[in-house]
């Protein structure tokens, strides 16, 4: 038992010893570089943090951990950064929701000032969505514009669904509703993308926003009918599906992206540093062809400053969403 | 003959010898994280997810599922030897499994869970194999209302769960309900309970008041004893396999609880939470001693051991022939697909044939493995129990420690756990039974969200629930079971069950 508690003791020490020695100026980075997620494993972000993680471990020399927080809108997770010394060995994986949204929607449930604790390090990628609808049960309109006219003759009785109150899904079916003309109840997922596909293929719901990683298979399965693509142009593997500007609605829908986030007092060099991993790990084969297969773009930024261009231009962007969706939230 | 080639296919592909062992690796890591509590097949799956980039996709998907199905086999160990249930589906398995490793039958309790899951993993393959397709339109029935009356039913049900006095496992669902309650409004947003504590704002986790309850509260209760009386065996060990009366009780629990997990595990949402408890309150309502019921009947073990493995397995269903995940691991299997430029759906099983067959074969070989892996580990389980309680302890709540953090990597959670234990215990001295508590911290958010969804659906109008013949269907089925439950003939053999005590 002595020996047993002596072993452990040193195994202890030995993984201690290294934390407290941890000099200031040492090269970044000196240990375990970790990656908060703001969601359950197996989502569109967390699975974009794990493939990069695995490959920012070479550009490193260092392992990249990926550890989920979730809970309060991203709150938690920006938390748990903000946690430590900002010296870049503890970073978060944010998206559109966590990240842009948040900081505009639930800013009195912050303890902290986003715009001056976080920053942005690199964009990573973005994932297109469609507009779709149920071909459940007698559930008839085949194109937006049927949808539009459908929802006008029948107010209060059509029902989209979205990844929960204030997600962006959510904001782009307020938005879409508003624009067309027609009143929709809103019938929020609990569990996101993965409850919202079930809603709309039981018939639950009629319509929604919905990622393409999420539905591609359900729309060439014929379960879900695509209405729109939020993309620039049509999608290779959709000719068929107009995008919202061909029909009508320039600017309507959100490309989900997901970017990568450190406090705001880290070093600049370590940030060029990361950004410069990051940048690595996105231009390597393997992370190409795993977002590229899960319909994602990469959308790399070449230094930290652009990111955080990119980062603050969203947020404009999403203040005059959540002015003009005028959701309340409590 | 398409069936045969099919299953052909499936064979030729889940015996190459890679994937035989990617089976074997995913079954060994799935039996060892099911073992420790806490650590579920949540957090190993999304661990493992990068790896299986380099893999070929059959390869990967092998792995992953044998992780999920070996995680059911383990979590048993836990439940049966120490009354730690790691994952909701353990916990009706605490319940008389534990109670037989207390009179020495822990052995018995072990093999009849390892082989009648083994059946049911069997059965439910063939099932997967045959009749995905319309198992699957089955559970795209299932909307709102329908999942309404369903858990309605289960709440019910829920009361037939308490081997004690009825007014108390009633007061024990509904304070399941109310703790349930706690976190974030789905509708609204708005935070309930949650006294501005951030890491409560999702709600209490499962594992923390699980552990709590019923691992940590028994630990102090066991503490609370004499020295002497403290080990987890009030009765020496005998023989270690099951007797022949065992195995005839048995064999009928398993068949019924195969049948009423198949079913309910095609139900993406909530369907397989339901397999074990329904199951353990079927054997108990059939059964003509309902009173050995809480004090190591074997029908509750293997019934709900039966039914929750094969809810686990043919909750492959919707994920395999419609792209829907019915739980946090089936979305896992869909995120690993879709990394493999496989988009989940319903062409997967014509587009890809040899994935969606040889997944299912390898499913039935993992069983097999996970078989020939348990009964040889028995023993060692068992010898287990005879470390001295003043260690075995201590080993215990480290590994509570570890599993609760690990979850959530949350400090808070383990607070949550400890301070779950200490109600635990004061629940064991006022013979309040924590099982009704959790099936209700269970239900009661699914049924809160789907009486909401479906008064949105109904447009504010409950005939919803009437109108839809399956919805109606359980729904006079809750009745009958109000009826059953309030039966004098019924309630003289509740009374007696709570006089044997």
């Amino acid at each position: 038992m002595r020996k047993l508690l002596l072993t452990a003791a040193a195994v202890v020490m030995s993984v201690a010893a290294p934390l407290s020695s941890h000099a200031q100026n040492e090269p970044y980075p000196s240990r375990q570089v970790k990656l908060v997620v703001p969601y359950a494993p197996g989502g569109a972000t967390d699975i974009v943090a794990r493939v990069i993680a695995e490959r920012m471990r070479t550009s490193l020399g260092q392992t990249v951990v990926v550890e989920n927080k979730t809970g309060a809108f991203g709150i938690l997770a920006m938390e748990e950064i903000l946690k430590g010394k900002p010296d870049g060995h503890t970073l978060m994986v944010g998206n559109v929701s966590t990240n842009a949204i948040t900081p505009l929607v639930y800013k009195d449930k912050m303890k902290f000032d986003y715009e001056k604790s976080i920053t942005a390090v690199a964009r990573l990628a973005t994932i297109p969505a469609f507009l779709g609808a149920t071909t459940a049960g007698d559930f008839k309109p085949k194109t937006l514009a049927e949808l539009i006219e459908y929802g006008k003759k029948n107010p209060g009785k059509v029902r989209y669904t979205s990844a929960g109150i204030g997600s962006y899904p959510h904001y782009d079916a307020v938005i879409f509703a508003k624009r067309a003309g027609f009143d929709s109840v809103h019938v929020p997922a609990r569990t996101g993308a993965a409850g919202m596909v079930g809603d709309l293929t039981n018939g639950d719901v009629h319509w929604a926003f919905i990622n393409v990683a999420s539905s591609a298979g359900l729309v060439r399965g014929g379960q879900i009918q695509p209405l729109a693509v939020i993309t620039d142009k049509r999608m290779p593997e959709f000719p068929d599906v107009p995008t919202m500007a061909e029909l009508g609605f320039p600017g309507v829908g959100t490309f989900n992206w997901q970017g990568l986030f450190a406090p705001a007092g880290t070093p600049q060099d370590v940030l060029v540093k990361i950004n410069k991993a990051v940048n690595e790990a996105l231009a390597s084969d393997e992370v190409k062809a795993a977002i590229a297969k899960s319909s994602g773009t990469i959308v790399p930024t070449n230094s930290p400053a652009e990111a955080q261009a990119w980062a603050k231009q969203e947020m404009d962007v999403w203040k005059k969403i959540v002015a003009e969706a005028n959701i309340t939230v409590e | 003959m398409d069936f045969l080639s099919n299953l052909a296919l499936g064979f030729e592909v889940a015996l190459t010898p890679i994937n035989l062992l990617f089976a074997l690796v995913g079954c060994l890591v799935g039996t060892l994280i099911g073992v420790l509590p806490g650590i579920g097949p949540v957090a190993t799956v999304a661990m493992l997810l990068p790896l299986t980039f380099q893999l070929e996709p059959v390869s990967g998907l092998i792995m992953l599922a044998g992780i999920f199905y070996g995680a059911q086999y383990g979590g048993s160990t836990t439940a049966i030897l120490v009354n730690l249930p790691g994952e909701s589906s353990s916990v009706v398995t605490c319940l008389d499994g534990y109670q037989m490793a207390r009179k020495g039958r822990a052995g018995a309790a072990l093999a009849i869970a390892a082989l009648g899951s083994f059946f049911a993993g069997t059965v439910s393959t063939a099932l997967i194999a045959l009749a995905a397709p319309p198992l699957a339109k089955l559970g795209q029935s299932f909307g709102a209302p329908e999942y309404f009356s369903l858990m309605l039913f289960g709440l019910i049900a829920a009361v037939a769960l308490a081997s004690g006095s009825v007014p108390k496992a009633i007061a024990m669902i509904f304070l399941g309900l109310l703790l349930g309650l706690v976190g974030t409004d789905a509708n609204t947003g708005s935070e309930r309970y949650t006294f501005g504590v951030a890491a409560l704002s999702d709600g209490i986790g499962f594992v923390p008041l699980a552990i709590g309850l019923f691992g940590i509260g028994e630990i102090i209760a066991n503490l609370a004893k004499g020295e002497e009386s403290r080990s987890v065996l009030n009765q020496p060990i005998d023989k270690l396999w099951p007797n022949k009366q065992e195995f005839r009780r048995s064999v009928p629990a398993v068949l019924r609880g195969t049948a009423l997990g198949s079913v309910l595990g095609v139900l993406p949402g909530g369907g397989a939470i339901l397999s074990s408890f329904a199951s353990y309150m079927v054997e108990k309502k059939i059964s003509k001693n309902p009173g050995e019921f809480g004090h190591g009947a074997v029908e509750g073990v293997a019934g709900p051991e039966a039914a929750n493995n094969a809810g686990a397995q043919t909750s492959f269903i919707p994920t395999l022939t419609l792209g829907i995940p019915g739980n946090a691991v089936m979305a896992l299997m869909i995120g690993a697909m879709t990394i493999h430029g496989i988009q989940p759906g319903p062409l997967v099983m014509v587009e890809k044939p040899d994935l969606f067959w040889g997944l299912v074969v390898s499913m039935w070989i993992g069983n097999l493995m996970l078989l020939v892996i348990n009964l040889p580990l028995i023993g060692m389980w068992v010898k287990l129990l005879q470390v001295p309680y003043r260690y075995l302890y201590l080993a215990v709540l480290v590994f509570c420690g570890i599993g609760v953090y690990a979850v959530g990597n949350s400090a808070f959670d383990v607070l949550l756990a400890a301070m779950f234990g200490a109600v635990g215990y004061m629940f064991i001295r006022l013979n309040c039974e924590a099982a009704p508590l959790l099936l209700g911290f269970i239900l009661g958010p699914l049924m809160e969200e789907n009486l909401r969804r479906a008064m949105l659906i109904g447009s504010g109008d409950p005939m919803i629930f009437v109108n839809r013949p399956i919805s109606l269907g359980l729904l006079i089925a809750t009745v009958l079971l109000i009826g059953v439950l309030l039966l004098p003939a019924a309630r003289r053999g509740r009374e007696e069950a709570f006089q044997e005590e």
